[in-house]
């Protein structure tokens, strides 16, 4: 009657180990490409809507191209305009446009920890060299404790360039 | 005979106002405005402090770590902003964190105005670039002014961009 009940239990913590093991693979396994680029355009970011500074626009333009020579993967990552883009087979046109943005305080983040957050809200939308919408996504960038404000920038550049890494860049086939 | 000897002396001093002055005009001129250029120029480090000069027609930044030049007829905006700055920063700032009794929120008020200059511009191939300078305050606008008058564009005009920070603008709009 033990030995049953001693089988019996290990069969439960094995089943379960396969039903986490099966999800935790499901979980890190890479999301379907969209589409597999070899080389991405960054259009200088839009805000028709919402008044946004003319610094944090560059910082977010800039930061954005950096990060995505940074994350690698992309052979070429094109500027806004650059004639060169135009002889590319397979491009991918990054389109952002801030749909948020409230700018905080360094001080009152130094002073109260609590305050002072500064983030923007920006909708993303990767195009095919022909126009056609592939993949769009709201990202945000934040600051909430260190830095100034247009560390914002940066927060929002490395999600950005993660999001064009994972949909568009092939994969190593193993 | 007072009056007379008066006018003759003050007539003296301003002409050796006047002849100090001018040299030392065209010395700050040519001598260009000490900036840090927080990011974006191509071939510069990020945060390198150096002088932005307007010669020939280009925008230089030289510094001791590198050089760029702009032409500025492709330069298609510059604007002008205010900021500020932690008085303690770089290593120093982020120590004074954790500096006992809440000395370090305390120092963290401590903040030094600036001005913020920034352009966009266009290379030989089309492409679209950004640069942003930080500087002393008031330094800013006489730049941009003379950017405009050499070949620069902008979107916004001299006048209103003097304002300043537009902080009701820059604000989320509430549906």
């Amino acid at each position: 009657m033990k030995r049953v009940l001693y089988v019996f239990a290990a069969a439960i913590l094995l089943l379960g180990a396969q039903y986490k093991l099966t999800e935790v693979r499901a979980q890190s396994a890479a999301p379907p490409l969209a589409m597999k680029a070899s080389a991405i355009q960054v259009v200088m970011i839009q805000s028709d809507e919402i008044k946004l500074p003319a610094e944090f626009q560059i910082s977010l333009y800039e930061n954005l191209i950096e990060q995505l020579k940074k994350q690698g993967g992309f052979q070429h990552v094109y500027r806004d305009g650059d004639h060169a883009a135009d002889s590319e087979a397979d491009l991918v046109v990054l389109h952002s446009t801030v749909r948020g943005f409230k700018k905080g305080s360094e001080m009152a983040r130094n002073v109260t920890t609590v305050a002072g957050k500064t983030s923007i809200d920006i909708h993303c939308q990767f195009n095919d060299k022909a126009g056609k919408n592939v993949l769009e996504k709201d990202l945000n960038g934040k600051v909430r404790f260190f830095g100034g404000n247009l560390r914002a920038t940066l927060d929002f550049a490395k999600k950005a360039a993660k999001l064009a890494h994972d949909n568009f860049v092939a994969r190593p086939t193993t | 005979m007072v009056l007379r000897s008066m006018r003759t002396a003050t007539i003296a001093l301003l002409s050796v106002a006047g002849f100090t002055a001018l040299p030392a005009v065209a010395q700050q001129a040519a001598a260009g405005t000490k900036v840090t250029q927080f990011m974006g120029l191509e071939g510069v480090k990020p945060k390198a402090g150096g002088t932005l000069t307007l010669d020939g027609g280009n925008l230089q930044f030289t510094s001791s770590k590198g050089k760029a030049s702009v032409p500025l007829h492709s330069v298609e905006d510059v604007v002008t902003g205010n900021d500020s700055q932690r008085v303690f920063r770089g290593t120093f700032g982020t120590l004074t964190m954790f500096a006992p009794y809440g000395s370090g929120r305390f120092l963290s008020l401590f903040r030094a105005k600036l001005d913020t200059l920034t352009i966009q511009y266009r290379d030989s191939d089309g492409a679209l670039h950004g640069a942003i300078f930080t500087m002393a305050v008031g330094k800013a606008d006489p730049l941009k002014k003379e950017m405009l008058a050499q070949g620069a564009h902008t979107s916004i005009p001299v006048e209103e961009d003097a304002g300043g920070a537009k902080p009701d603008a820059a604000k989320e709009k509430k549906p």
